[in-house]
Parts: C-alpha cells; sequence; structure tokens
C-alpha cells in the first residue's frame, strides 16, 4: 500500500525500533540513504546498513538478517516486483520500499500489511483499479451452491438444473472474459519500465515535513535528482519541474547571502543556483577535453572522424578562444575568457544548450552539480560527506570519471568506424569483443548503460538511414570469461521529447522463456540481464521474432 | 658474564687440598652476592611488568579474561588479578551515588549517545538490548549504542565511521 502519512506511518513507527536498510548502488539510492541516516542518527535510531547491487545479494542478506530485524526499508530495489514472493518473509516483517523503479509491482500496491510503498501518487502512477486485476476466489465456489430441494415436482426439478446449467455458463464465460481483460490490462501496465521521482527527494521532502531540513540533505537531494537527469531516467520536464521544487528549498536555505547585515560567514557551505554549460566536468578539465567527452558534443561534432575533429577546431577559431587556452587546464584560463565562456557559446551554437544546475560553494572550491564522478565513484558513503574533510577521495574520483568517459568515446569511436552497430530489423544491435580495451570496465551494468545511450547518441548523428535514427539499441558487452556470460542491456530510442520509457524488461523475458536461454535477472532494472553466451543467437532471434 | 664469580670461588675451594679451609675470600663473596641481588632485582621488575600489563588487560577487555590470556598467567598472577578486581569494584562503586560508577566505559569523552560503526572482521552475532541479535559481517555498517560498541572497537572488530 502506499504510504500517505510519511511521517505517521513510517517514520514514527520505526524511530523506536532497529531496523535494516538495503541500499541499490545508484548514486541516487547513496543521496537517499545519507539523508535518511542523518535522520536516524539525529534521533538515535539504530540501523544496519546492507548495500546490494542486485538481487542475489539482497536475497543472501535477507537470509542472514530476517531473524534479527522486524522492519525493512529497501532504498530503489524492490517496487517493480513481487517482493512477498521473492524473499518469503515472516508475517511479522515489514518493508518500506522508497523505490524509482516503475511501474511498481500491483501486489505491493495492494497489500496491505507488510508493504509499505514510500512513493509520492501524484507520480502518475496508473494502477490498475483492484476488482480489474484481484477476483475474489470464493465467488465461484458458489456456481456448485445449490441443493436439491425435497418434496417438489420432478418437472420443476428439471427446469431449476437448467436453470442452473445456464447461469454456470454463463458464470464461466464471464469469468474468461474477465481473466482476457486482465491479462491486457497488466500487460498495458508493465510493458514500459521507467522512472519516478528521485529517492533522494523524496527523503528529503520527509526531512522537511519534520522540519529537520538541512543544506547538506538539500544538496544530497540535488545530486540524487541530477543522477536520473544524467542518466538519461526522468525527461527534461520533469527535470525542470523538481529542479524549481528544489530551487525554492535552495532560496529557502541560502537567502541570507543576499542581505549584507547579516551575511554568513566565509567558513559556510552554501549553495546557488544557476545556468550553467552543460559540458561535462569543464571545471576540472580542459575546456578542450570536456568538448571532446561530453556525450552532446561529440555527437554533433561527430569527433569519432578526422573530419569531426577538424570542425571542432574551426568552431573554437570561430569563437576566438585560442587552441593553447583551450587545451590548458580550466582554471589556468584567461579570466576574460572564463567569464565570458557562456555568452561565447551560446551566441556560436544555438543548440549549445545550458541547463539549469546547482552550484555547490565550498569555501574554498567552488563545484558545479553535474558531477559525473559520483556516477563512477562505486559505493562510497565518505565521498557525498567529503566536501569538508577528504577531498582526495574526491580528487580521485573526478581522475577516475575523467578515465572513464575517454575510455566511453574511443570505444564509441572504434565501434562507429568499424561498424559494429548494425540494424536486425526492430533494433540496433552492438556487442563489444573481448579483448577490446577497457571491455572490464563496461561489465557492471551502471557503465554499459551509459556507454549505450551514449553511443546511441552518436550513432543517431553519424547515419543517414532515416529509419535507423529512430531504432532502439541492444547492447552486449561480456562479464565473465571463466562462467561464458555477457551483460545485455537494452535501450529506448533516441528521440526528442522521449518520455524514457523501456520495453526490453519484459521483452528480454518474453525472448528468454520462449528459446530457454539461460538468463539471469540479478539487476534491479529489468532491461539489464546477463545471458549464457551460448545463447545469444537464439535470444536476439527470438527478440526479433517478438519485436518485429 | 654472570656467575663467573662464583663459579671461580667454588673452584678454588675445591683446589685446597682435603680438609683445609681456604682464606675467605671476603671480596669474591661480596661480588657474588652484589650479583645475586642484581639478578633478583631484574625478576622483581620483570614480575612488576607482566603486573602492569595485566592490570591494562583489566580495563581493556572487562573483568572476564579471555581464556587464551588466562592460560599464560601464574596462580599467583590470577590471584593477584582477582585481588585487583575487587579493589577497582569497590573503588566504582563508591563513586557516583548508590548505583556507582563504570569506569571502564567511555575512556575517551564521548561526544554522542550512539554512533556509526564499520564492520571490520566476520564477527558473528552480538546480542543488543532488547534480546534480540545482529549478524555483525565484514563490510557491514552499523548505527549503535556506544556502549555497547566500545569493547568491539578496542578489540578491533569494529571500526568507527566518522562522517
Amino acid at each position: 500500500m502506499f504510504v500517505s502519512d510519511f511521517r505517521k506511518e513510517f517514520y514514527e513507527l520505526v524511530q523506536s525500533q532497529r531496523v535494516l536498510l538495503f541500499v541499490a548502488s545508484d548514486v541516487d539510492a547513496l543521496c537517499a540513504c545519507k539523508i535518511l541516516q542523518a535522520l536516524f542518527q539525529c534521533d538515535h535510531v539504530q540501523y544496519t546498513l546492507v548495500p546490494v547491487s542486485g538481487w542475489q545479494e539482497l536475497e543472501t542478506a535477507f537470509l542472514e538478517h530476517k531473524e534479527q530485524f522486524r522492519y525493512f526499508i529497501l532504498i530503489n530495489c524492490g517496487a517493480n516486483v513481487d517482493l512477498l514472493d521473492i524473499l518469503q518473509p515472516d508475517e511479522e516483517t515489514i518493508f518500506f520500499v522508497c523505490d524509482t523503479h516503475r511501474p511498481v509491482n500491483v501486489v505491493n500496491v495492494y497489500n496491505d500489511t507488510q508493504i509499505k510503498l514510500l512513493i509520492k501518487q501524484d507520480d502518475d502512477l496508473e494502477v490498475p483499479a483492484y476488482d480489474d486485476i484481484f477476483r475474489d476466489e470464493e465467488e465461484d465456489e458458489d456456481l456448485s451452491g445449490s441443493e436439491d430441494v425435497d418434496g417438489s415436482e420432478p418437472s420443476e426439478k428439471r427446469t431449476r438444473l437448467e436453470e442452473e446449467i445456464v447461469e454456470r455458463t454463463l458464470k464461466r464465460r464471464q469469468r474468461r472474459e474477465w481473466e482476457a481483460r486482465r491479462r491486457d490490462i497488466l500487460f498495458d501496465y508493465e510493458q514500459y519500465e521507467h522512472y519516478g521521482t528521485s529517492s533522494a527527494m523524496v527523503m528529503f521532502d520527509l526531512a522537511w515535513i519534520m522540519s529537520k531540513d538541512l543544506n547538506d540533505m538539500l544538496w544530497w537531494a540535488i545530486v540524487g535528482l541530477t543522477d536520473q537527469w544524467v542518466h538519461d531516467k526522468i525527461t527534461q520536464m520533469k527535470y525542470v519541474t523538481d529542479v524549481g521544487i528544489l530551487q525554492r528549498h535552495v532560496s529557502r536555505h541560502n537567502h541570507r547571502n543576499e542581505d549584507e547585515e547579516n551575511t554568513l560567514s566565509v567558513d559556510c557551505t552554501r549553495i546557488s543556483f544557476e545556468y550553467d554549460l552543460r559540458l561535462v566536468l569543464y571545471q576540472h578539465w580542459s575546456l578542450h577535453e570536456s568538448l571532446c567527452n561530453t556525450s552532446y558534443t561529440a555527437a554533433r561534432f561527430k569527433l569519432w572522424s578526422v573530419h569531426g575533429q577538424k570542425r571542432l577546431q574551426e568552431f573554437l577559431a570561430d569563437m576566438g578562444l585560442p587552441l593553447k587556452q583551450v587545451k590548458q587546464k580550466f582554471q589556468s584560463m584567461d579570466m576574460s575568457l572564463k567569464e565570458n565562456l557562456q555568452e561565447i557559446i551560446e551566441e556560436s551554437a544555438n543548440k549549445f544548450g545550458s541547463t539549469p544546475a546547482f552550484r555547490y560553494q565550498h569555501p574554498f572550491l567552488p563545484f558545479t552539480s553535474l558531477l559525473w564522478v559520483y556516477t563512477f565513484f562505486m559505493p562510497s558513503f565518505h565521498c557525498l560527506s567529503c566536501f569538508r574533510s577528504n577531498l582526495d577521495k574526491l580528487y580521485l574520483g573526478l581522475e577516475l570519471a575523467k578515465k572513464q568517459l575517454q575510455a566511453i568515446q574511443q570505444t564509441i569511436a572504434s565501434c562507429l568506424c568499424t561498424n559494429l552497430v548494425i540494424s536486425q530489423g526492430p533494433f540496433l544491435y552492438c556487442s563489444l569483443m573481448e579483448g577490446t580495451p577497457d571491455v572490464m570496465l563496461f561489465s557492471k551494468p551502471a557503465s554499459l548503460s551509459l556507454l549505450s545511450r551514449h553511443l546511441l547518441k552518436s550513432f543517431v548523428c553519424s547515419t543517414k538511414n532515416r529509419r535507423c535514427k529512430l531504432l532502439p539499441l541492444v547492447m552486449a558487452a561480456p562479464l565473465s570469461v571463466e562462467q561464458g556470460t555477457v551483460t545485455v542491456v537494452g535501450i529506448p530510442p533516441e528521440t526528442d521529447g522521449s518520455d524514457r520509457k523501456n520495453f526490453f524488461g519484459r521483452a528480454f523475458e518474453k525472448a528468454a522463456e520462449s528459446t530457454s536461454s539461460r538468463t539471469l535477472h540479478n539487476h534491479f532494472d529489468l532491461s539489464v540481464i546477463e545471458l549464457k553466451a551460448e545463447d545469444r543467437s537464439k535470444f536476439l532471434d527470438a527478440l526479433v521474432s517478438l519485436l518485429s | 658474564m654472570f656467575c663467573e664469580k662464583a663459579v671461580e670461588l667454588i673452584r678454588e675451594l675445591h683446589r685446597a687440598p682435603d680438609g683445609q679451609l681456604p682464606a675467605f675470600n671476603e671480596d669474591g663473596i661480596r661480588q657474588v652476592l652484589e650479583e645475586m641481588k642484581a639478578l633478583y632485582e631484574q625478576n622483581q621488575s620483570d614480575v612488576y611488568d607482566r603486573l602492569l600489563r595485566i592490570r591494562a588487560l583489566r580495563w581493556e577487555y572487562g573483568s572476564i579474561l579471555p581464556s587464551t590470556i588466562q592460560f599464560h598467567m601464574s596462580a599467583e598472577e590470577m590471584e593477584w588479578f582477582n585481588h585487583y578486581k575487587k579493589s577497582l569494584a569497590t573503588y566504582m562503586r563508591s563513586l557516583g551515588g548508590d548505583e556507582g560508577l563504570d569506569i571502564t566505559q567511555d575512556m575517551k569523552p564521548p561526544k554522542s549517545l550512539y554512533i556509526e560503526v564499520r564492520c571490520l572482521k566476520d564477527y558473528g552475532e552480538f546480542e543488543v538490548d532488547d534480546g534480540t541479535s545482529i549478524l555483525l559481517k565484514k563490510n557491514s555498517q552499523h548505527f549503535l549504542p556506544r556502549w555497547k560498541c566500545e569493547q568491539l572497537i578496542r578489540q578491533g572488530v569494529l571500526e568507527h565511521v566518522l562522517s
């Protein structure tokens, strides 16, 4: 069931108990967890924290801990599957699920006792009505109710019997029709996977309701939202709407800057809101590197080709930015160039949009919120608090992020130059071979998804085939050589105004079933699976015929 | 070289023909006695050092020592340890009003009642206040009352996570 009063029905319940937190390994989950941890620490709620990267880990950890806890909180996992069926908990156990995965499984929605969904209901959920999918079994037993009535005429008995038969047949037909409708309704509901409001924002909202929100928590909420945006999980419109919501909180927390008399001391951290360039990590890199490694610019300029590189240089020359300046570290660029950069670029490139973004101002170093570093720096709670202490970890993360981005662009370049992206009819397909440089980097679902999306964007710019531009992409990368498995990821097509809905989850399931391919749906996103390499061809064939 | 002088004296006596008594080697005897005294004092300080260490163990491990350590102690040391335990307990009872004050907790001034800890090794089940237990597995993170964690932190099983 959906929780309506987060404070009474969730927080106050767990406050006096010990809880176990299962946290998925995406950035939004980490941020939500940080906010919740801060609240728990403030109120002395004892908890145990278990990070989980997939269903196997979650199930194992649950079995280990189920005797010791009654309340479990799941962050960014669990909403889109029948949780009770998978985990088989005791009757006393209660799960609080704060998850962005949609659609929410109908069993989770209609279970009143053990599943409590920490999900805002104004997120277009479109859950089917109860009566359309659940039916009391007892209704059907009435069919066999009528007994013989003593003392009645044989002829009367016969007509009554006939009536009964007619009634029974009618009911059976109604039942079949109901079941057919139910299948259709469930199919429509569960067909497309997408994402709802950031869990970090949900947790921040809870903190705010309880008047326990802090600037730090607000920052984490911002990072969580940005993570969704960076990974194309939400539409532009949703991002802008949510940014508006957070901006109001930012003003509320940080307005003291504007009043001359009551300025915050220099030592305090401040969050400010401004429009910023959509160039990845540009403040911590050189402008040139940033242009080469941002998916948008790399795709538009077609930087995998020599011609494309030349175009970039012309573009820079056009804007009056000397190559030498542009190739050095951004911080060392001439002040005059830095200050007017946004205007310069906007003038030269129409579509080179700037995007609303938040800036977190550390006393000594400004950071923008388009922090890809969080995306790549594997789960580390330290990282999120590291603005104050531990700047080394942050810088290490930045370097890792840069390496990953460069690896992505290089892989894209090689895929496009060697025509590895082929059309299978209803979708595009690309498979990374073993031995490709950095291929093990992409065995992780998050990296592979990122690579796939960037590849699709670049491919769309590179191909002249109009039909191909509208196709979704399926991408495979080797996972384990010993076990002979590959990771397969499905990405929705790249269109303006795409609603980011992904049908590959169900499609993969069906294709695997029909060919008895050995697959493992370990990841919380249904559109990512592990597959035995030997089953690859028949799986793909089934997928093609399914989607044609 | 220890005992050289003593051996020399004995040899001297041995060399003298049967029945005769050589001159009383006052110097030699005095040297030997001094050596004996020095050795005795060194032994004493070694024993004393052990006692100091046993005393520290009381603060680290609590009033029950692990069996591996007890194995290394002599009976007298055990007796000394029990006396020390009793003295410490009497003293603690005399502090802080009726109930007494356990001063072996909170070795550093605590900043908060609860702390965040990370488990460094697989420890197994750990009992908490309400009678149930938590599983302390390597790399799991927990938020628990400080006093419960102190012992395990000192033993290196848990690590305080500073946020």
